[in-house]
């Protein structure tokens, strides 16, 4: 016990850049998943070509191969450095390529949830001359997000866990501090029993918040 | 105000319209008769646009569909459908319904959108419905809904996809009075229907097609009573 408290302040800060890189992962996973998903979906063959790429390539490779490929790789070949500051860059390209691989799941579950809906709700909003913008902005896209929540929650839990992997690739988040006062305390049980505990706080208030979110959306939108 | 030549409308190698020419009046009521796969409900999709004519001109409203120049966005909006489904939005209440199209496509304000929505809810029988979602309706309401939501774009022309056909038979009288009454407004209608009383009662001309064909068409007093094709008198003998 005196070993968790006399280090939790350390802890805690490796919480706070988890959160940190958590909330900027989710946000971005969605934004980059809406975006592709509609590239999938476009009637424009290149647009589709690029989405698939991006899908099948990030989805077919093990995250961690991605962090040490973009963050310590990239490097080695172009100035990236340079461009955006030694600080700077691994900070960014660990959040990008966390977000792009996350992003890659939230495609597909984005498109199966426009693909979802009733063809006749399309062709109902065509027919008072709502373009394709307004068609999904209205109509496909409100009822696609219902369906969607489950499964976006579930990845949002994923990309909370996979932060985890950024410590492999130098950013002090939850695990990359708790090896480091393991390092010096050797209170590997202690502290590893901490960190999962904390994880899972942080994904549990997450689904609880996500079960309300979905019972709010029931009641009044059937 | 509507004008077809030709028409024609193939899915891959198989063509469903073989060449269609008719032409509908402004405030004239068509019905189009024919067993199932004749190509009724194609044809009707093709003069919205929801199905891309292979070949043929089309002319409605006083636009021409199949010049690729033309908006088909702004087009719909003269042409109101209802379809056999209903296709209510399901995420919206009964208002919300009537009013999206008026208020994102036409941008017309709010409280002019609701008062519109009101009034055209009065004309379908439906106050008290407002905040209500399709979930809650039955199937009759809804359709009645549907025919408000296209009303309130203000089409020039009002097509039927089969209105009636997904109904329990004690709701298809709501509906038809509700159409019969538009006709009797002198909306200019084409109506898919297998419904022979309304033909008889509120069309001004009945079309018969049969494999992608309008194989007779005329008053619907002379179609019913002395069918000029063996093909129509086959078909009337079994719905009749």
């Amino acid at each position: 016990m005196e070993v968790i408290w006399q280090n939790l302040p350390v802890i805690l800060v490796g919480l706070r850049l988890t959160i940190q890189y958590s909330i900027v992962a989710i946000i971005l996973m969605v934004v980059i998943g809406l975006i592709a998903a509609l590239m999938r979906l476009s009637k424009f063959a290149p647009l589709r070509w690029i989405a698939t790429a991006y899908v099948e390539i990030f989805r077919s490779t093990p995250l961690l191969v991605q962090l040490f490929f973009i963050v310590l790789g990239l490097p080695a070949i172009l100035p990236v450095n340079e461009w955006f500051g030694q600080l700077w860059y691994p900070i960014l390209a660990a959040a990008l390529t966390l977000s792009l691989n996350e992003g890659a799941y939230v495609t597909e579950i984005i498109r199966a949830g426009i693909l979802g809906v009733d063809r006749g709700q399309k062709e109902a909003a065509q027919s008072i001359g709502m373009n394709g913008f307004q068609t999904m902005r209205y109509i496909v896209l409100p009822q696609a997000f219902k369906r969607m929540i489950p499964p976006l929650v579930n990845q949002a839990a994923q990309t909370i866990k996979d932060t985890s992997l950024l410590a492999p690739v130098g950013i002090a988040e939850l695990v990359y501090k708790g090896e480091i006062v393991i390092a010096e305390t050797f209170a590997s049980f202690a502290i590893w029993g901490l960190i999962a505990v904390l994880y899972f706080i942080l994904i549990f208030s997450l689904s609880k918040f996500s079960s309300y979110l979905e019972r709010r959306l029931q009641v009044d939108k059937r | 105000m509507i004008n077809v030549r030709d028409l024609h409308k193939s899915f891959g190698d198989n063509e469903i319209l073989k060449g269609i020419s008719t032409h509908v009046e402004e405030k004239e009521v068509v019905v189009v008769i024919g067993p199932s796969g004749s190509g009724k409900s194609t044809f009707l999709r093709c003069l919205n646009g929801l199905e891309t004519a292979t070949s043929g001109e089309i002319e409605i409203a006083g636009m021409t569909l199949t010049d690729p120049k033309t908006n088909i966005h702004k087009l719909r909006q003269h042409v109101g459908m209802v379809f056999q489904q209903f296709n209510l939005f399901k995420h919206l209440t009964i208002l919300e319904n009537i009013t999206i199209g008026p208020r994102k496509v036409k941008k017309i304000p709010a409280a002019e959108a609701n008062r519109i929505a009101r009034e055209l809810l009065a004309k379908v029988g439906l106050v008290g419905k407002e905040a209500n979602y399709p979930d809650e309706l039955s199937g009759g309401q809804q359709q009645r809904v549907a025919i408000a939501r296209a009303l309130a774009m203000g089409p020039n022309v009002m097509l039927f996809d089969e209105p009636t056909s997904a109904l329990d038979p004690e709701m298809v009288g709501e509906v038809l009075q509700v159409m019969k009454a538009l006709a009797v407004e002198g909306m200019t209608m084409v109506v898919v229907t297998h419904e022979m009383g309304f033909a008889r009662e509120v069309g001004h001309r009945v079309v018969f097609m049969d494999d992608g064909l309008i194989l007779e068409e005329g008053p619907p007093s002379e179609l019913f009573s002395n069918p000029q094709r063996n093909r129509t008198k086959s078909f009337l003998a079994k719905i009749l």
